[in-house]
């Protein structure tokens, strides 16, 4: 069992995550159209670049845009949730170990210590809990969430509590270790397919509005560009 | 369209056409036969799996529904926060549903998808820098509006707006010898003021080509007498032409892609026949969106760009009262507390709000100018744009939206309010109209006609 | 001398007594009165929208909307309308200035004719116009403007003669021809008039004595050499000069000495506020004035 989900379903899950996101990031600029979207993509490398890395430099730091700033809760939940989801299974301890034993070598440089990894996962759970909790309170986020939207939230945030239940050893060591791998398997394998492909696709529109509006909504007019 | 018929697939085509339509006071028949209008749903599909690429289909996927958009509607603030304003609510409930049903929908939810891009959504683009995932709800809704006008329903003073364009070449039944006649006109009565005030038409080579919106010369000629005297204070080298003077687009608010080109077209080749060094257009935000920031596209031109430089007369004032072409006499710089709306078609999305601060650093005395809150990029829309301003149908929804804006301007406890777009002026005046708060509104040029320094050469002789 | 009068009237009863006179004019001269009149300030943005001057209310500018206009334009007029040659019913929307002017700009009237400040509710759209549609008519016309604003028995009754007030500026002089062809048609008396101005505002000190008949022994050599002179075969007019206020000074000669109409030239355009004196002449005047300004 645990050589089958290491093993044959590590490499399925992880290619299928690694090569389907690459795909979507591909075919997403392969797509844009710079007449059906009306803006020049090519035209201004410079400020396409420029456009771009801004509008994705400035929405991934808490509070550094109008709109984190003007929704600080959200903001709170949205990083609580995303540090450790993005963090914590690349440089989480266990898993490096495990990599390095797959791979012969570990990517990272850098491994989390327990304790740090512990903290994060709990915050991603935190974190899960306040943005359902926002979803069923807000009726403006009520309104457009549908049962798929939760159930995403709950395929991302359950590898983080499988994983701890194992990491405490609640009952069956075995077992959470199991479902851990199961969980998260399930998740790279979800994510090219579902919302959760905003893993790469959250890049790839923002550097297209980016563009947008360093190209042709002002960019090349006014020196600091759009205020995001 | 058969002229029985008055709400059809069809675009208005002919003078006749658009005669009828306009006897239909206030669309009364034509949207009762919307309610007869059939729904083509393979063209539909057909349409939707041509146009909608990877833009907006990932916007439409990734969308998490996080509601973050909410707050920064000015619909959804002024509904009491109904969720039903939420901007992503209004895409999805719409575009993202008619992609879900693969174009298989009924009449009933076109017109409600009618009743959403035109009635609850002025794409002001505000939402596009509230998202996270970077998603423009306006640019959304500005294609959805190209889907339901293909299919017809579109609200009955778009599609006439849309004839017009097709017909006239303008926005309103103005032809091209009514315009310069009236241009001509209006720059005599003023002559004695300003001797040797003269319209150059269609001159080549001239360092300015200067294009205006119609409702200047069916309403309101003394705006082109204003910007006649202005350039000749200013001592520039300008002219109009006589063919493709209109810079506004109703067609871009309709949704009708094909007049939106036949439209910019015109200018265009004016440029190119006239070939001056600059294209300045009057005191219009959508007329400077639709012939400067996307005209381009409609053409065909890969840099995005027209054909020669063109900007928009905030541009020029600033750069004329900067270099002195133009002085302001300090005594009757504007002595009461005053505002200015910032025009989202090229505040956000032209990048021009620092020039409209520089001019009123010329024109206010200091400690007078308070700017709204929000402001700049971050500004509200008037209330009154996407069209929104003379559609009859939606009139009250619009009114409501006006709260915010009502409040925005009470709180600067302005008396007046700078209004450098025609639909600004349209809305805050309507909005006075409304709700009396006691505020006047102004474009930029009557002030200025009463401000700048008449050089000594340029004065009428006793 | 009128061929096509032109009535500016939104018909109500602030426009009769300038109705009455235009019908009176139209008649002594067999002339075509056109009834002009401007029903809607601007149509909401592109829209087929506008406000109803008379009401307020909002309505449509429709085929339906003008023919009812017409029909009540036609009964208020009812009486007048049948005494005249001929006369039509022109309906149109937008600024009632502009559009006035709008009209006459061809040249193919040779009077216009408006009544009333009304001082009725204004809209926020009134509000911001630029001055008063009379005032800015009478300032760019390019032909002879007509304004009463009281009842003139007078000038119904027996036109008796012309008072032409002159201030010896170009304008003035190119009024005076229009207004001995007036005279002549009307065959009645002509009076050329100057006030010598000693209002403090404008002589912006006190004038002694001797200065101001200085003055006005100029004035009336001047009146002698520009006008008399001039005309000596074609009209008999008489002249007057007086110091003080003008606009007080000619209202008050008008009614001493019955005349029933003024003509003045308007030109001073320097003067945006257009002038204390014409404003207030044609507010005041209990006599038709017209202004001439080109």
């Amino acid at each position: 069992m645990y050589k089958f989900l290491t093993g044959f379903m590590f490499w399925v899950s992880i290619s299928i995550f690694f090569i389907g996101l690459s795909v979507r990031f591909i075919l997403y600029f392969k797509g844009l159209d710079w007449r059906l979207d009306r803006v020049a993509y090519k035209s201004y490398p410079f400020y396409a670049i420029k456009g771009a890395l801004k509008s994705i430099l400035k929405w991934i730091i808490p509070f550094l845009t109008h709109g984190w700033r003007k929704q600080s809760c959200m903001t709170i939940a949205f990083f609580t949730f995303h540090i450790g989801a993005v963090i914590v299974p690349f440089f989480g301890l266990a898993h490096n170990v495990f990599i390095r034993s797959k791979i012969g070598v570990s990517f990272f440089p850098v491994t989390l210590n327990q304790i740090t990894t512990d903290v994060l996962s709990w915050l991603v759970i935190i974190g899960a809990v306040m943005l359902t909790t926002r979803r069923l309170i807000l009726p403006q986020a009520k309104i457009l969430t549908k049962s798929s939207d939760y159930f995403i939230l709950f395929l991302s945030v359950a590898p983080f509590i499988t994983g701890l239940c194992a990491r405490y050893e609640v009952g069956n060591y075995l077992f959470w270790l199991y479902l851990h791998i199961i969980c998260g398997e399930a998740l790279l394998i979800a994510a090219p397919f579902t919302k959760l492909s905003h893993i790469v696709l959250f890049f790839a529109s923002r550097a297209q509005l980016g563009m947008d509006y360093g190209i042709k909504r002002g960019g090349m007019k006014s020196k600091k560009g759009i205020n995001w | 369209m058969d002229s029985g018929k008055l709400c059809s697939k069809e675009p208005v085509k002919t003078k006749e056409q658009l005669r009828t339509l306009l006897k239909d006071t206030g669309g009364k028949l034509y949207y009762k036969q919307m309610q007869e209008l059939k729904v083509d749903t393979d063209l539909l599909w057909q349409t939707i799996k041509t146009t909608l690429k990877s833009r907006i289909k990932t916007w439409l996927e990734i969308c998490s529904g996080c509601g973050m958009c909410a707050e920064s509607c000015f619909f959804y603030l002024a509904n009491d926060k109904d969720p039903k304003q939420v901007p992503s609510y209004k895409t999805q409930s719409t575009l993202g549903e008619i992609v879900k049903r693969k174009g298989k929908v009924d009449n009933a939810f076109m017109r409600f998808a009618m009743d959403t891009a035109w009635g609850k959504c002025t794409y002001c683009n505000r939402c596009a820098l509230y998202c996270p995932n970077g998603i423009d709800t306006g640019a959304m809704i500005s294609y959805l509006r190209g889907v339901l006008y293909q299919q017809g329903f579109v609200p009955w003073e778009m599609k006439i707006g849309a004839g017009m364009h097709r017909i006239y070449y303008a926005q309103m039944d103005v032809t091209d010898e009514e315009f310069i006649e009236t241009f001509e006109w209006i720059a005599e009565e003023y002559e004695e003021d300003y001797p040797n005030l003269k319209v150059p038409v269609d001159v080549k080579n001239a360092d300015i080509l200067y294009t205006i919106n119609a409702r200047e010369v069916k309403h309101y000629p003394e705006d082109l007498a204003y910007a006649a005297i202005l350039f000749h204070l200013a001592g520039e080298s300008w002219t109009v032409t006589s063919k493709g003077w209109e810079e506004t687009s109703l067609a871009m608010f309709a949704g009708d892609w094909e007049a939106c080109k036949i439209q910019v077209k015109q200018v265009y080749e004016a440029m190119e026949r006239l070939k001056p060094k600059r294209m300045i257009g009057t005191e219009c935000g959508h007329a400077h969106r639709a012939t400067v920031i996307e005209g381009p596209y409609w053409m065909g031109r890969k840099d995005g760009k027209p054909p020669v430089e063109s900007i928009h007369y905030v541009e020029w004032l600033a750069e004329a009262l900067r270099t002195g072409k133009l002085k302001i006499n300090p005594e009757k710089r504007i002595k009461t507390p005053v505002t200015i709306q910032d025009s989202c078609n090229y505040v956000r999305n032209g990048g021009l709000k620092d020039i409209t601060r520089e001019i009123i650093d010329y024109m206010v005395e200091p400690g007078y100018f308070v700017d709204m809150e929000p402001n700049g990029e971050n500004n509200f829309c008037c209330g009154g744009g996407g069209g929104f301003n003379g559609i009859g149908l939606y009139r009250d929804w619009r009114n409501k939206g006006f709260t915010i804006k009502r409040d925005q301007i009470i709180k600067t406890g302005a008396k007046l309010v700078l209004t450098p777009c025609h639909n600004c002026w349209d809305a805050i005046r309507d909005l006075e109209e409304v709700f009396k708060i006691g505020i006047n509104w102004s474009f930029l040029k009557p002030l200025l006609v009463n401000m700048v320094e008449i050089p000594e050469s340029m004065k009428p002789k006793p | 001398m009128f061929k096509k009068i032109l009535l500016a009237t939104s018909a109500v009863h602030a426009c009769d007594n300038a109705a009455k006179a235009a019908f009176r004019l139209a008649d002594f001269a067999n002339a075509h009165i056109t009834v002009f009149h401007v029903a809607g300030i601007p149509p909401r943005g592109f829209s087929q929208e506008a406000i109803d001057v008379k009401t307020g209310a909002k309505v449509e500018i429709s085929k339906e909307y003008t023919s009812w206009v017409k029909e009540e334009i036609k009964i208020y007029y009812e009486r007048q309308l049948k005494k005249v040659k001929s006369f039509d019913i022109k309906i149109v929307a937008g600024m009632p200035y502009r559009e006035i002017l709008r009209e006459v700009k061809d040249g193919t009237y040779d009077l216009v004719t408006l009544g009333g400040t009304s001082k009725e509710k204004f809209s926020a759209y009134q509000k911001h116009m630029i001055g008063s549609t009379i005032l800015r008519v009478a300032q760019v016309a390019n032909i002879p403007v007509m304004v009463l604003c009281r009842p003139s028995p007078s000038f119904l009754k027996n036109i008796s003669g012309i008072l032409f007030c002159t201030d010896f500026s170009k304008a003035s002089d190119a009024a005076f021809d229009f207004t001995v062809n007036l005279a002549n048609f009307l065959n009645c008396k002509l009076n050329i008039f100057n006030v010598v101005d000693i209002s403090p505002v404008f002589s912006k000190a006190i004038i002694n004595q001797e200065e101001i008949e200085e003055k006005m022994l100029e004035a009336y050599k001047n009146i002698n050499a520009k006008y008399i002179q001039k005309d000596r075969n074609t009209i008999k007019a008489s002249a007057h000069v007086c110091e003080g206020i003008p606009y007080v000074e000619i209202i008050k000669y008008a009614r001493e000495k019955d005349f029933s109409l003024i003509v003045m030239a308007h030109h001073n355009k320097e003067d945006k506020g257009f002038g204390s004196n014409m404003e207030q002449i044609i507010i005041r005047s209990g006599s038709p004035v017209i202004s001439l300004n080109r």
